[in-house]
Order: C-alpha cells, then structure tokens, then sequence
C-alpha cells in the first residue's frame, strides 16, 4: 500500500484527517513536527505522498519541503500543503520549491480524499 | 508609571485565559474525535469542518498571544526608559506608540491569514493543483 505521511502541529486537524483516510487504500503515517518525519524520512522512510501544515513552531511547511528536496528519496515525492493560508504570494512560493498542490482549511473530506487518489492514481 | 504596570497584568491575564482557552478546546474536540474513532463512526463535512474549526480558533489566539508579548515587550522597554530619565519619556512614548501600532497591524494581519476558507468571500472546495 502507498505511504502517505500527514504532518501538523494540531492533533485535531491530524485526527479530521485520520477519520477520511481510514477507509482509503493506503498506509498513513501522522507527525506533530516535520523534523521527526524528516529525521525518518532521512533514515529511510519513503512516502509516496506527503502532507504538510505550513504554519508550524520549530519547522514550518516551507522549509520542510526545502529540506525534502534536498534528500534523493524524497527529491520529486508529490507534496501538497494543508493550510489556512489563503495568500497567492505564499501559493507561488511554495508552487516554486515544488509544491504539488494546495488545499486550504477547513477541507471538504470528499475532496482530500479526490487529491490523495488523484496524486496516488488509485483505483477511483 | 502605575497605569502601565496595570495594563501589564491586564494582558498577562487575557494571554493565560487564551492560553486556557487553547487547551480545553483542543481537549473537547480530541475526546470527540477519539470517540468517533473507537466506534468508527464515518465522519461528514458539517462534522470535519468542526474539528478543524479547533486549528484555526488556536492559530489565531496563539497570534493574540504574540500580539501581547510583543506589546509587553514594548511597554517594559517604555517603563525602564522612563524610570531612568524622565527626559527621555516623550521621545520613549512616541517609539512605544509606534511598535505597539507595528504590532496591531500585524497582529490584524495574521487575524486574516489564519482565517483559512472563512478569509476568503467566495471560497470554494476545489484544491489547486499546480
């Protein structure tokens, strides 16, 4: 099954996210801190999608991309943005390290769940 | 200056009730989504959008919070200032007003930013792909 890791400061936003992919095909990892998902990403961990927060203490959504980018197993691996941020300068930003895409909370289940089979390609 | 020292406390008192405010909306809605969970209940929007509700109300009073140690921060250089030269009090009270301006504005600022699809008049469901 596909790895899709979900990082977010908030333990609610992480649980509404759990409640729509827990009838979905894949295999979901959840993380507070992007630096404890990037320390594993660095020790061999390879998603096949990633999901991150962009307003987060210590490590934000940005420079965890950044970071993601510089390690070969992770260089070109789908990432969107779950964010409140609605600003089309922090879109462009993040459009220009990489981003795959953009999802602004609160969000539709219906339509994560479209994103994350869309990116995925799985079976609709 | 007595006035200052008051409204010191004041802050220091709504940052604790927000910081109160923070935890037990987190609490609430983690033993709401934890029941859903242990009885697989499947969720909807009306019920998603609730959860995340959370997120946004502790990004927003954790920007309050900012707003306040900031403005803190200004007052207690202001006090000092004072206390050591009277002389210096206008030219300290013009700069106070300035960063607690600087301050509001982008405490107004984030208010908007975190807001997420309620910032936003004609916000939709579609996720842009780039």
């Amino acid at each position: 099954m596909p790895l899709v890791i979900f990082v977010d400061d908030s333990e609610t936003a992480l649980a509404s996210t759990r409640m729509v992919t827990n009838s979905m095909p894949i295999e979901v990892k959840q993380y507070t801190e992007a630096q404890v998902a990037l320390a594993e990403i660095k020790a061999g961990m390879v998603p096949d999608l990633i999901i991150t927060d962009l307003n987060m203490p210590v490590m934000n959504g940005f420079e965890f991309l950044k970071e993601l980018r510089g390690v070969p197993a992770t260089k070109r691996t789908p990432t969107l943005m779950l964010t409140t941020e609605t600003k089309p300068e922090l879109k462009q930003q993040g459009k220009a390290l990489g981003l795959t895409g953009w999802i602004v909370k609160p969000f539709n289940p219906a339509q994560l769940k479209q994103a994350i089979t869309r990116v995925l390609r799985l079976p609709a | 200056m007595m006035i200052l020292d008051s409204i010191d406390e004041l802050l220091e008192h709504i940052k604790e009730v927000q910081q109160d405010v923070m935890e037990l909306s987190n609490e609430s809605l983690m033993k709401m989504s934890s029941f859903m969970e242990k009885n697989s209940l499947e969720i909807d929007e009306d019920i998603s959008t609730a959860l995340q509700y959370q997120d946004i109300i502790t990004q927003q009073l954790t920007a309050t919070n900012e707003a306040i140690d900031s403005m803190k921060k200004s007052i207690d250089i202001f006090s000092h200032a004072y206390k050591s030269d009277e002389g210096l009090a206008n030219e300290s009270l013009a700069k106070l007003k300035e960063k607690l301006n600087v301050t509001l504005q982008d405490a107004k600022d984030k208010k908007s930013r975190f807001s997420g699809k309620f910032a936003t008049e004609h916000a939709d469901d579609e996720i842009e792909f780039f």
